[in-house]
């Protein structure tokens, strides 16, 4: 009696059947905690091939462009003639010379880009320098090749701006980081994070309406006047071909 | 020759060797070691050389590096060379550490000093982030660079 033990195969985990079970239910237990989330991703791979093609994706994007270029050949012609009216200054598209920017430094103590058209192909000091996106800074200096950019970042780099939705100028004066400072100086200035930021009407140093920034954060510390940090539209650590648009404003 | 060359990669500025959009100061790695060799007085005038080629390359009118680079130079003269070269490879990367240091902080003084006002504090704020990105990566680079530029400039010493 003492030498002999029991060898049952009654209990449940000498089946097979019942671990496959317990493996199903488990499964289960783990897609409830995912929320599905393994059913959706799977359902991700095998819709895939019936999704809305490229050639839907091509016509669609193919008919809000022609929309945005009606729509905005409409607002050149009302702009063109309101500025009329009001004997605002031009803007002039037509004058600028695409550039490649051969040297960078956005980053640290110097702010500046190095483009690749000089004097010889009209480039002068203070031409305008936009990217896509906006405003990237001023021509500073050149040479018979190159141009060198000051950006709206660099701490020398102060230009007249304007707030658009509550229509009033400012200050745009680069603090070494890539946020440049907003200055405004009335304590009442009505501005609000977002608004959108663009050159100023009255400045004599930039063409107007070019887009610059939106304001990311306000600083109200201050007693006499207002500041803003803005996040500007066009990022010059990434871009390589820029506009430079000829001094004639 | 290689003085020529530092202007380039200063210009040169690649955003993936960057930390913080910052790049390590490369005129100090070659100040270093040809201070080392000839000495103080004449690494002080290369500091001021130096100082003047890339103050050209730069825009700011108002700022300058020379008086970082003309005491670095000075300073970097009087340091002994080592002959063990584990050491001397650590070395470089504190001694280029600290030049860059001492540049970072007196440009960061005249920025300060030219534009003081009530937000300043804003500038003082990036100023010390650059400092500190740029001590790294100087540090960083400097025992590579400069003790093949120590070697080159004794080779190049030996032979004439």
């Amino acid at each position: 009696m003492l030498g002999t033990r029991r060898i049952s195969t009654s209990r449940w985990w000498h089946k097979k059947k019942n671990w496959l079970f317990f493996a199903i239910f488990l499964f289960l237990v783990f897609v409830r905690i995912s929320k599905g989330a393994f059913y959706k991703d799977f359902y991700y791979f095998i819709s895939k091939p019936f999704w809305p093609g490229q050639f839907q994706k091509e016509i669609i994007i193919k008919s809000i462009d022609q929309e945005s270029l009606i729509k905005l050949n409409l607002l050149k012609k009302d702009n063109i003639r309101l500025r009329e009216i009001l004997s605002l200054q031009q803007s002039s598209d037509n004058d600028s010379i695409l550039a490649a920017v051969i040297s960078r430094k956005t980053g640290g103590w110097w702010r500046q880009i190095i483009l690749n058209k000089g004097s010889k192909d009209g480039v002068e000091i203070g031409s305008t320098v936009t990217g896509p996106g906006g405003l990237l800074g001023r021509v500073n200096n050149t040479s018979l090749f190159t141009s060198s950019v000051t950006l709206l970042t660099s701490p020398e780099s102060k230009l007249g701006v304007w707030v658009d939705r509550s229509q009033i100028n400012g200050l745009l004066v680069g603090s070494g980081d890539n946020y440049p400072n907003l200055i405004l100086y009335s304590k009442d200035a009505d501005i609000k994070v977002g608004d959108f930021v663009s050159s100023s009407p009255a400045s004599s140093l930039l063409p107007p309406n070019i887009p610059i920034g939106i304001i990311q954060s306000i600083d109200e510390t201050l007693q006499s006047k207002k500041t803003a940090k803005i996040s500007l539209l066009a990022k010059p650590q990434v871009i390589d071909w820029v506009q430079i648009l000829k001094v004639n404003i | 020759m290689s003085f020529v060359f530092i202007p380039i990669a200063f210009l040169w500025h690649p955003n993936w060797l960057g930390f913080l959009g910052v790049q390590p100061y490369w005129p100090l790695f070659w100040l270093l070691p040809w201070s080392m060799i000839n000495g103080s007085i004449n690494g002080l005038l290369f500091g001021l050389f130096l100082g003047l080629i890339l103050d050209s390359l730069t825009l700011d009118n108002n700022f300058s590096q020379i008086p970082g680079l003309i005491l670095c130079g000075f300073l970097f003269g009087r340091i002994k060379l080592q002959s063990d070269i584990l050491v001397g490879h650590f070395r470089y990367g504190l001694i280029c550490s600290f030049g860059s240091f001492l540049c970072g902080t007196l440009y960061l003084l005249q920025i300060l000093f030219r534009n003081f006002s009530e937000s300043n504090s804003l500038m003082f704020i990036s100023g010390v982030k650059n400092i500190l990105a740029e001590v790294f990566l100087t540090g960083f680079f400097a025992p590579f660079i400069c003790s093949q530029l120590l070697r080159m400039f004794k080779f190049s010493r030996k032979k004439f």
